[in-house]
């Protein structure tokens, strides 16, 4: 990375980018800033944007707190007490950003390194050229230099014994683990062994398999229709599964759309054509409800998409299959995936940082999400939509 | 060649260590993976203890007759590795444990 990757050595000043987990405690030093924290919290509690906004109050106090660091602060992907991070994050930007909202500014830092950075760490460790494998299976290659380092080795291991267990009884629960064992391995190993997996190129079908299998589709195929990821009905189901897996999810999704959405401007295809930053995002999502993989083992066709389908989506079967394009139909993400492969950065390199993600300005004039979702009947969400979202094997 | 593998033979017990294809390991399963695979070599002659030296005079002075006893020390893994897992020719995974050691000793 450039000199820009360094974090700027100020003191603890109230600035961004500061993370969200260091701002509440900026915050929490100040009486004024925590009072207008605490106020604001009660007022998202349970209640949609609107309903909120018509009190005095708690206007008040999210205009005072978005000067503060906590309307601007970001968190890192898997860092420490990230799920702490989010839910922060989420407290201020979650009822303020529409539930709705189909493309949403990432809670995350943006990424500052490229693809470039990786294949130099990865010829460092490795002594090959990454590339230069074209004689051989590059995802044979790949699995040879994960069990090759022991950090890699256990976390493979570790995500691979759980979700490839056959536990039909206690299949919910061991999909849950398998879920976290599968991000504890994209989220702790270094990008020079996880993406090699993940991104090989393949001249055969068997490689293609290999690498379909990398994440074990079959194991982790109970995906849901994008509709039911929306913060709706997070909230509808249970608020504190909202604050756990709506910001789980909802926080990789939104990166994964900053970072991969097609930006056909752009000569790669990509937002700042950092395919870095776009296959960051993507192995992100490996291990949330919206989980995406190869649909093939053709070895040319790099078709990715989440297990879901759109079947049952109802009248929003056109975002639904929007939501699908951003994978299965992507510039972006392709080009990212075949560069890795091919092991270019794809475009001329570009100085600097790109630029980071703008945070949505609070839209004071839309209608809230919550109750769109809440009207609907509970059979709806209960079954319907889950059933229709079955494996696309 | 003689004087090098002397030396070989009289290196104290360590941990070696080996990659070799899944396959190669002999467990019957089929798969181009390639592993670590760690294993303890080496001498121990410098970890006799009382009880070697006692059995041995039990075993020379015919107390001890017919039993099978080792009166020395041997190389071996004190702890085993993290488990290993593997795709295998036919796209299924396998998890072996205490397939490679981590920690050698003469015990």
């Amino acid at each position: 990375a450039g000199p820009s990757a360094a974090p700027p050595a100020e003191p603890l000043g109230w600035r961004a980018p500061v993370d969200c987990v260091r701002a509440n405690e900026l915050c929490a030093a100040e009486a004024a800033c925590s009072a207008r924290y605490r106020t604001l919290r009660q007022c998202l509690a349970g209640r949609d944007r609107n309903t909120m906004l018509a009190n005095k109050e708690c206007q008040a106090a999210l205009e005072v707190l978005q000067g503060s660091p906590l309307y601007e602060c970001r968190c890192k992907r898997g860092m420490k007490k990230e799920l702490q991070c989010l839910q922060i994050y989420w407290s201020i930007h979650l009822g303020l950003a529409e539930g709705e909202e189909f493309y949403e500014a990432s809670p995350y830092e943006p990424v500052v390194s490229r693809l470039s950075d990786i294949f130099r760490l990865a010829s460092i460790f490795s002594g090959t050229d990454p590339a230069g494998a074209s004689k051989s299976n590059q995802c044979l290659d790949a699995a040879k230099a994960c069990n090759l380092n022991d950090n890699c080795k256990r976390l493979r291991s570790g995500y691979i014994s759980t979700c490839s267990r056959e536990l039909p009884a206690a299949e919910r629960c061991s999909r849950r683990k398998c879920h976290k064992a599968l991000r504890q391995f994209f989220d702790r190993v270094p990008g020079e062994y996880t993406y090699r997996l993940l991104f090989c190129s393949c001249r055969d079908a068997a490689c293609a398999e290999r690498r379909r299998q990398t994440i074990i589709s079959f194991r982790s195929p109970l995906a849901l229709p994008f509709i039911l990821l929306s913060l709706g009905f997070y909230l509808f189901l249970s608020p504190s599964l909202a604050r756990s897996r709506a910001a789980g999810a909802r926080s990789r999704l939104a990166d994964f759309h900053a970072n991969c959405r097609a930006a056909p401007q752009a000569p790669g295809g990509c937002p700042g054509d950092n395919f870095q930053a776009c296959l960051g995002s993507y192995a992100g999502l490996i291990g949330f409800d919206v989980t995406p993989n190869y649909v093939d083992a053709s070895p040319g066709g790099t078709v990715v998409s989440p297990w879901c389908s759109c079947k049952g989506s109802g009248n929003r079967e056109e975002e639904c299959e929007t939501f699908l394009r951003d994978f299965t139909a992507n510039p972006c993400l392709r080009n990212a995936i075949q560069a890795f492969g091919n092991g270019t950065d794809g475009v001329p390199a570009v100085k600097g940082p790109s630029a980071p993600a703008t945070a949505l300005p609070p839209k004071l004039e839309r209608s809230p999400a919550l109750p769109d979702a809440a009207n609907d009947s509970n059979a709806t969400y209960d079954t319907s939509l889950i059933t229709t979202c079955t494996s696309v094997q | 060649g003689r004087a090098k593998r002397a030396r070989a033979r009289h290196k104290p017990c360590a941990l070696q260590q080996l990659e070799v294809s899944v396959s190669e390991l002999g467990l019957g399963y089929e798969s181009d993976e390639t592993v670590l695979f760690r294993y303890c070599s080496g001498t121990c002659d410098g970890a006799l203890r009382s009880y070697d030296l006692s059995l041995r005079s039990m075993r020379s002075s015919r107390r001890i007759r017919k039993e099978k006893v080792r009166a020395r020390p041997c190389c071996r893994p004190l702890a085993y590795d993290d488990d290993v897992s593997f795709l295998d020719t036919y796209n299924r995974y396998y998890t072996v444990n205490e397939l490679s050691a981590k920690e050698c000793g003469c015990v």
